[in-house]
């Protein structure tokens, strides 16, 4: 909110043993590093969660260890596995009834795009077509260890984000929508296929 | 001069209440001026694992589940009155013995009832 | 095990009026089935499950086929008058055979630890007439897959106790195994397209905007040699 402190200052005045942070910091500090992943799992992607959640890759290490059963008391939602159209309302309600601040890593090839079912009548391509997501991890299924660095990733993120100015947090814009419209099961399809708010493809030009 | 002995409770009396309104306050005071609320009739609807919420969350329990706590009484209850019983039963006087085949008595009585009001059936 | 010719005979003697055909499959499976008619399809499982030499208890799996309209083309040798003379012509026939949906039942037996035995039952046509004997109550295992083939295939099985959609939504009208589904075009880029999604791909690509020319120079051409 006001300058930032200067860094020497700051050094020296911590060899003096005096210690000087922000607000903006230490509103960060705390919400890193107390990341409570939503509990649920989709398909294959899922045991992998499981295994970066237990004891030989610990996501606790890094304070996301309380797999909260309800989204009201849950930050991030990691879509592990295969997002069928059948299921997609079912996600972006669960991300709609999350408190703020929210995010959202897709976890897999499925996540991401629909992964090697992408052609398929059943499969959703992608849970950015509904729900703003923060990281991507590509594997099929990723290594517990890429889900700890999609898990830095956004701690990293998280640090960055602006208490005050014109860029400052999503969450913290009044204006900025904190649920997105949920689509609705249509005759062929889902209703509507993607959210343009929020699904930006890649547009490119071919002869 | 001693200080009233009642004096402490009134302390904890007042820890007690601003210990937890010092971080409601504060957060109140977040909201007010950072973050604003964005309310909207998803997130504040009942939670039902994403699946939209059929009915109320407050149903009421129909009275007839009295059979329920019935079964309860005979099977849980007895345990716990018949395991302390068969621990101390070669110290006990035979008035005790009496007593417990009483109570016993009592609660195999509804056993019986429920059993003949049929449900015990699986197919109910 | 029986043979199949067997199985067909004393079904056949068993069901009277049964009409039991046997499709060999030629492929490395050797897995030849038999087709049996709509109206003794029942009549012919019960006997399937409870003929003790058979007793084909348990049914593993439950598919469905859809076969579009095909024609089949036959040549034969035929001898013709030509100009006076007589010489040998090739006569081409086409039979056209319009289209129908397949259920699909592998059956073994638990008792006597044989098996498969496949039996098919074939739909009038695609449309209105893709209706079939329910076999759930010969093999309650088949339930969900009849449904599954309900769901994908569209054939309705009568008698089925609980025919409703299994993997799609309710309000799905599409039946996306079938051979001439069309799914939803909401195509979105891709790097590396290839073979039907590049077809797919081309409607959308959006055409380069004519330059002043540039672009046409090639590497190979004037600009070296100068």
């Amino acid at each position: 909110m006001t300058e930032p402190i200067d860094e020497r200052l700051r050094s020296e005045l911590q060899q003096h043993g005096v210690w000087v942070t922000s607000m903006q910091e230490l509103y960060n500090w705390g919400r890193k590093n107390s990341i409570w992943p939503l509990q649920f799992g989709l398909a294959c992607c899922a045991i992998e969660m499981i295994a970066t959640a237990a004891s030989r890759y610990d996501i606790a290490r890094f304070g996301g260890e309380i797999f909260r059963p309800s989204p009201r008391q849950a930050d991030l939602m990691i879509v592990a596995g295969t997002v069928t159209k059948k299921m997609a309302p079912q996600i972006v309600r669960l991300y709609n009834q999350m408190a703020d601040p929210k995010y959202v890593i897709a976890m897999g090839a499925c996540a991401i795009s629909g992964g090697p079912f992408k052609q398929g009548y059943n499969v959703l391509k992608g849970i950015d077509r509904y729900i703003p997501v923060d990281v991507y991890i590509p594997g099929c299924p990723p290594r517990p260890e890429a889900l700890l660095h999609a898990f830095m990733e956004l701690q990293r993120k998280i640090d960055s984000q602006k208490l005050s100015g014109a860029d400052k947090a999503e969450h913290l814009k009044p204006e900025q929508p904190s649920e997105f419209p949920v689509p609705l099961f249509g005759e062929h399809d889902l209703e509507s296929s993607a959210n343009p708010g929020v699904f930006h493809p890649p547009e490119i030009e071919r002869a | 001069m001693t200080p009233n002995p009642y004096l402490f409770i009134v302390i904890f009396v007042g820890v007690a209440l601003v210990f937890p309104l010092i971080p409601l306050a504060l957060a109140w005071l977040w909201r007010r001026f950072f973050q604003p609320p964005k309310p909207g009739p998803d997130k504040t609807s009942i939670y039902e694992c994403g699946v939209e919420s059929v009915g109320d969350a407050h149903i009421q329990f129909h009275s007839q589940y009295y059979l329920y706590a019935i079964i309860f009484l005979v099977f849980d209850v007895e345990a716990i009155f018949l395991v302390p019983f068969a621990v101390a039963f070669t110290g006990l006087p035979i008035g005790a013995f009496i007593a417990i085949l009483v109570f016993l008595l009592l609660l195999v009585e509804g056993l019986v009832w429920a059993w003949g009001k049929g449900c015990l059936d699986w197919e109910h | 095990m029986e043979s199949l010719e067997q199985i067909k005979a004393r079904a056949e003697r068993a069901v009277s009026g049964a009409q039991i055909a046997i499709v060999p499959n030629p492929g490395p499976a050797q897995q030849s089935s038999l087709l049996i008619d709509n109206e003794h399809a029942f009549a012919v499982a019960r006997f399937l499950r409870d003929d003790p030499t058979l007793r084909l208890d348990f049914c593993s799996n439950v598919t469905g086929v859809d076969w579009l309209d095909r024609v089949v083309k036959k040549t034969v040798k035929m001898k013709r008058l030509v100009d006076g003379e007589e010489k040998e012509v090739d006569e081409t026939t086409e039979e056209k055979i319009p289209g129908y949906l397949e259920a699909v039942y592998h059956l073994y037996s638990m008792t006597h630890k044989h098996g498969p035995v496949i039996i098919r039952i074939r739909t009038r046509d695609r449309g209105d007439g893709a209706r079939l004997p329910s076999l759930t109550t010969i093999w309650r295992s088949a339930e969900f897959q009849e449904r599954e083939i309900f769901d994908l295939y569209g054939v309705r099985f009568d008698g089925h106790p609980d025919l409703r959609r299994i993997l799609m939504w309710d309000e799905f009208v599409d039946y996306p195994m079938r051979k001439d589904y069309r799914e939803p075009d909401d195509y979105e880029w891709e790097p590396t397209p290839h073979d039907e999604v590049l077809e797919k791909a081309k409607r959308h690509y959006t055409q380069r905007p004519e330059l002043d020319g540039a672009e046409k120079i090639t590497a190979g051409g004037d600009a070296l040699n100068r």
